[in-house]
Parts: structure tokens; sequence; C-alpha cells
């Protein structure tokens, strides 16, 4: 095992305070990538 | 009266099957064939092959929800497509063989105006020799009832574990050019954690073995992401979290026999190979099923519908990895031959990979498949429904609605690890998930604000609310129709 995450490192990414926050902002994030559309690619470039 | 029937009732199919539902009216017929009484969130099988969630928390009957939504449903598998019917039905079918019950056995033609094939992959063991779940002490978590036993397996070792045994755990790809990495990813992490979690995680040396040429590709070609305020490759950010869960890598392997506790695999450089293990996960390669096509004449058309999956609106033009484009990549799933016959979601032939086709010395090709995962699967399964409701309504062939793989987004929540306050998730997005190397030449095809990774407790939490609102809604709860794909 070597260790590649630093310590405050893993306190964030463990915290659930912070990781409340970041997982509304995550949720959010993912939601626009989701609902933000898709679409051909054919005409487009044609 | 239209009547559309769906073959498949997993995410392509049920969504695209919950869609034509809702909008439209009953005067027009939609059948539902599977040879699966339960709907399964598959996503969730990681949990239950580590023993943190029972496989009832993941299924539901359809049946019963088939019946009150007014969805006709036969469980019964189809075996082959007759698209312009034979000399005794003027009408395209399928036919289709029960399985269960008193009607087990029995064919039936079943005829259609629309017909969506949503069969997904066949998980096709037999290409590997000795790969069978279960068997050689190799499993799999592709369905809830291989998770089950995937779990059994993993906590007798467990067990002996705690008697001291040291064990050598293999988790990754059982094929050359399986997919599904993502799964694997997620499951070497989950079992990574069980171990500390029952405290023997010093009795086990980890290993992940996989047909990718680096780690994080995925059968995506790999992507560059922002991490936090970081760019990284994705290769970087997998290799940081497996070597922080000292969890070492076997790359380029294509597994090609197992044998009681034994994994044989070529590598690129053409070496041939043995891994000894006390557990194993192997994903198999995913296939068509197999499918036969007949045109009224009884004539062999299976040219015209398959390649090995199903044919559809993609250019399968052979073409050097430097030539692909995303133009490639389909956009309404449309057969051309036939065009009442749609494949969303993983049944529709690929025009090729993502990632970039690799040869041992041997002529072994070993690289992973193009994944397509579930959001991609719902997304087209809706764009395919929402198609042929304009063309049924407006009385004139619609394909509006277009969603090519080059030109949609997908978000991978992979669980790292389950529990409330100890869980933890790798969260990556992608978009396209098709590198588009032309519009994002610098960022290797990929769009980097929207192509971003995150790891921690909250994907863990997000992994968990997507595994409940995917449930409400194949479910058809209140409002479900809210809910993106
Ligand atoms: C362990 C695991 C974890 C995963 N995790 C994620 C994840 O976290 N996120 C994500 O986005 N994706 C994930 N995926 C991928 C996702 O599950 C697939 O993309 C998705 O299930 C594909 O949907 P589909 O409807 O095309 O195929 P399937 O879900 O495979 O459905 C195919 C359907 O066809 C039916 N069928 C088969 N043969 C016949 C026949 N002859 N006649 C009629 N019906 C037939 C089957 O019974 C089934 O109902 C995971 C996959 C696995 C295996």
């Amino acid at each position: 095992m070597t260790k590649r995450i630093s310590n405050f490192k893993r306190f964030v990414m463990m915290n659930p305070i912070i990781q409340f926050f970041k997982f509304i902002i995550l949720s959010i994030k993912v939601l626009l990538i989701v609902a933000g559309g898709h679409g051909g690619t054919r005409e487009v470039t044609k | 009266m239209a009547k559309i029937v769906i073959l498949g009732a997993g995410i392509s199919g049920h969504v695209a099957a919950s869609h034509l539902r809702r909008k439209l009216d009953k005067t027009h017929e939609v059948v539902v064939v599977s040879p699966n009484r339960n709907y399964q969130w598959i996503p969730s099988n990681i949990w239950v092959g580590i023993g943190r969630m029972k496989s009832k928390e993941i299924l539901f009957p359809l049946a019963p929800l088939y019946k009150k939504k007014g969805i006709g449903f036969k469980q019964a598998k189809v075996t082959s497509f007759y698209p312009e019917g034979d000399i005794n039905e003027a009408k395209p079918y399928v036919l289709a063989e029960y399985v269960v019950g008193e009607e087990k056995g029995r064919q039936e033609k079943i005829t259609y105006d629309y017909l969506i094939n949503a069969t997904g992959p066949k998980l096709n063991f037999e290409a590997t020799e000795g790969l069978n779940p279960g068997t050689n002490k190799a499993y799999s978590v592709c369905t809830y009832t291989h998770a089950d036993h995937a779990n059994e397996g993993l906590q007798s070792l467990i067990e002996e574990m705690k008697q001291g045994k040291e064990a050598r755990i293999v988790i990754g790809t059982g094929h050359a050019k399986a997919t599904c990495q993502g799964a694997a990813f997620e499951y070497i992490l989950n079992v990574e954690q069980e171990l500390r979690r029952q405290k023997v995680r010093d009795k086990a040396k980890i290993t992940w073995i996989s047909n990718e040429y680096e780690l994080g590709d995925f059968g995506m070609d790999g992507m560059l992401l922002s991490y936090g305020s970081n760019i990284m490759k994705s290769h970087e950010m997998v290799e940081m979290v497996f070597e922080d869960r000292g969890i070492d890598w076997i790359l380029g392997a294509g597994v090609n026999k197992i044998e009681d506790g034994l994994a044989h695999y070529e590598t690129l450089s053409g070496e041939q190979n043995s891994i000894e293990y006390d557990f194993a996960m192997l994903i198999p390669s995913f296939s068509g099923h197999g499918f036969k096509a007949f045109d009224k004449n009884n004539q062999d058309i299976t040219e015209k519908l398959f390649k090995g999956f199903m044919i559809v609106d993609a250019d399968y033009s052979p073409k050097p990895y430097e030539e692909w484009t995303v133009q490639d990549w389909p956009e309404t799933y449309q057969n051309p031959n036939y065009k009442n016959i749609f494949a969303p979601g993983i049944a529709f032939a690929p025009p090729h990979s993502i990632s970039k086709p690799r040869k041992s010395p041997n002529g072994t090709e070993i690289f992973p498949a193009p994944p397509r995962t579930g959001m991609p699967s719902g997304i087209t399964a809706k764009l395919v429904a929402d198609n042929i409701i304009d063309s049924i309504k407006n009385k004139n062939e619609s394909l509006h609605h277009k969603g090519s793989m080059g030109n949609m987004g997908a978000a991978c929540i992979a669980s790292a690890g389950f529990g409330m306050t100890k869980g933890s998730g790798v969260s990556i997005t992608t978009f396209p998930i098709v590198p588009d190397y032309k519009k994002y030449p610098d960022t290797q095809g990929r769009k980097l604000g929207k192509t971003f990774g995150e790891i921690g407790l909250a994907g863990h939490w997000l992994k968990l609310m997507l595994h409940y609102a995917f449930i409400y809604k194949a479910k058809m709860k209140p409002f479900w129709y809210l809910i993106p794909e």
C-alpha cells in the first residue's frame, strides 16, 4: 500500500459535513450533464 | 391502431415500454416480451456481491406492474425474427418461446407494427474456457443470482481468512475483448473495503486484471478530466486510488482459460501467463444472442438485421482507428433495412470500439469492447419510444429525436465502498461518451468542464440515491417520468 492520498485530502473526502455540500454540488453537476441534452452529430459537421 | 412489441425488460426495454404507455392512448398496444419475471437494477448488484444489499432490494416482479399500467407481458424468449411475416402471416412478427408455467416451451408468433429490440447482451461465458459463474472459484456480478453466488464465495473466503488463511483475489475482465470494466472497478474497491471492514485486509493480495492498455481506459479510450483544480488523466486517477488501496494490476491481459483457482491469460506483448487465486470475479465477454431472421419465403436474412448485435444507423464500413469519427455512431437506432425495427441500449451493433484496437504479436486482439452503460441505454430507449410515438401520431415516419453517443454525456458514479459514513464513490462524468477529437482536439476528445472526476463519501450517497430514484422510476410511481434517464 502506497499512501497516495494525503491525510488532509482523506479528511475532506470522508468528512460528512464537507461531503454533504459536495453531494449537493455533485448532484447538480451530474443533473446538468444528464439533462443537458443530447442530439445527433451528422448535420452539425456536414 | 398500432402494436409496439418490446423485446427485453432491462433498463432500455423497460424505459421504452413505460414512456410508450404513458404517452400513447390505450387504443395502441404495448407488449413486452422478456424471459425474466423480475426487473433488476443491475448497478446495485455490486453491493449484492459483497453482501451489503439483499438481491430482493434491487428487483421487483414485472407482471403486476405491467398489468396495472396496461402493458402486455409475455414471459418468453424471442428466438427468431420475421420482419416481412411469412406465407401464412402477412404482418411482421417475432417467434417467441414461453419459459415458465403451463405454457413453457410453447411457441408464439408475436406480430407487431413497431419492434424495439432491447435484449441487451448475451453474457458469453462460453467464450472463455472454464469461465462459468460459481465454478473454478470464479464468479460474476452481472445478474442478481450471480451476485448472490459471488457474495457466498466471498464470505466463505473471509471466514477462512479469519482463521489465518492468506488469500489472493483477482478481479477484472475474463476475456480479451470484454467490456464493463467500470463494474469490475466498482467491485474490486468494494471487496477491498469489505475486507477492511471485516478486519482481514492484511491477509489478502488483491489484483486487477484487465484487457485495458492503461488503467482508467474503461473501454472509452481513457479520458482527460478535471479533478478539483487539477487536470488529470483517468489512468492517473485510478492509479492513485489503486495504490492507495494496495491493489496491484495486470494490464493488456486477455484471459483465455480458467481452471480451479487459476486464470490463464495472454498479454499484449504475446506472453502466455497465469495467475493463481482463491476468489475471482471476471466479467465475461458480451455478445449478441445469435438470433436468426427470415424473409417471407423463409430465406435466411440474418445479415440484414444482425452483425452480432442488431444493425442500426451506424457507419459500419471498416476503417482504421485514426479515421474513426463520432459520425460513425448511430443517432436513431433504426434498422436501415426494416424501418419499423429499432435497437437501443446494448442491443445495437456498435460501429467499432471506442478504445484503440491492439493486437498481441500472436494476432490476438486485446482491448475493451465499447461499453453502453445505464444512462445511454435509458436515453436511447426513450428517444426510440419518442420517435415511434411521433410516427404513430403523425401517421408518418418521424425521426426527430436523436441521440448519438458522440453528442451525449454520461455519469458513472462508481461505488468505492458501502456505508453511510465509511462509504466512498469515484464519480466520473464524460461529455461526450465517444470522444470527438475534431471538436475537442486539445482535451482528448472531451469537454473538460463536463468531464470531471470526484472521490469521496458524497459519491456513495449519490449512488445510493440513484439506486432508490431509479427503482422508484422503474416502478412507475407518481411523477416517475420527471426523473431523467
Ligand atoms: C454489475 C454491473 C454494474 C453496472 N453498473 C452500472 C452503473 O453503475 N451505471 C451504469 O450506468 N451502468 C452500469 N452497468 C451497465 C448497465 O447495467 C447496462 O448498461 C444496462 O443494463 C443495459 O441495458 P439494456 O436494457 O440494454 O440491457 P439489459 O439490462 O441486459 O436487458 C436486456 C433484457 O433483455 C432480456 N432478454 C435477453 N434475451 C432475450 C430474448 N431472447 N428475448 C427477449 N428478451 C430477452 C433480458 O432478460 C433483459 O430483460 C452495470 C452493469 C453491470 C453488469
